[in-house]
């Protein structure tokens, strides 16, 4: 079962939990990952994400398709990113997992998250506490020259 | 005989362009390596052109090659990702 989404709203780690839940289930990972206030050195005070909202929703639930075919397909699986302005200590993504044996969904709850930040089409522009802005450099996508 | 294609643009390639999109002609069988020259031509700043050669361009379901046709009107153009 799987949930994926893109939002503007406050994420809600319980709603993650609630979805990544079955009687059959004896494991459930969580992952929220959040602004933090520095990054290579500079004070951050914020940071705005932009992002492809269909193309995401469709890479995301390539991802988490992939996560049960590895992991079993009676996986529950929950992908949901932010959009916008984020100010420090706002959750940006949540990932969650739910498994027959915490073993898979252990992994699975990383794979989604390593696998959304070098695949999903998310940029995010950090704000100093200076004033200045920069949008962050990251994994291309390009499969050719 | 030439189409226009409109480029949205994200992440770092808004800066400076508010608009958020980018009109340019390709070949009517145009790939996205003709896409990709247009491109190259009608960015104004060198780090703009910089960064596309890192770039990717996309429809709304899936990330192109170069070798691909431009299948739609409007394609995406998409710099480095860092989501998270």
């Amino acid at each position: 079962m799987i949930h994926v989404d893109i939002t503007e709203s406050e994420l809600d780690p319980l709603a993650a939990l609630d979805h990544c839940s079955s009687d059959a289930h004896g494991a459930a990972d969580l992952f929220v990952g959040r602004v933090r206030n520095i990054n290579d050195g500079r004070s951050v005070t914020a940071v705005s994400y932009d992002l492809h909202p269909q193309l995401c929703r469709s890479i995301f639930g390539e991802i988490c398709h992939e996560a049960l075919e590895q992991w079993g397909k009676d996986l529950h699986v929950y992908l949901v990113h932010r959009q916008g302005r984020l100010q420090v200590g706002e959750a940006s993504v949540i990932s969650a997992v739910s498994s027959g044996h915490r073993d898979d969904s252990f992994k699975a709850c990383r794979f989604l998250v390593e696998q959304m930040k070098v695949r999903a089409p998310i940029w995010k522009q950090e704000h100093y506490t200076d004033g200045d802005s920069e949008w962050i450099k990251g994994h291309a996508l390009r499969s050719s020259d | 005989m030439n189409r226009s294609i409109n480029v949205r643009l994200f992440g770092a390639f808004r800066q400076g362009n508010p608009e958020s999109s980018l009109t340019v002609e390709i070949p009517e069988q145009g790939r996205v390596a003709d896409l990709r020259r247009a491109m190259d031509a009608a960015l104004e700043s060198e780090n703009a052109r910089s960064l596309l050669k890192a770039s990717a361009f996309a429809t709304d379901s899936a990330v192109l090659d170069d070798r691909d046709p431009v299948p739609e009107q409007e394609v995406s153009i998409l710099p480095p990702v860092c989501g998270g």
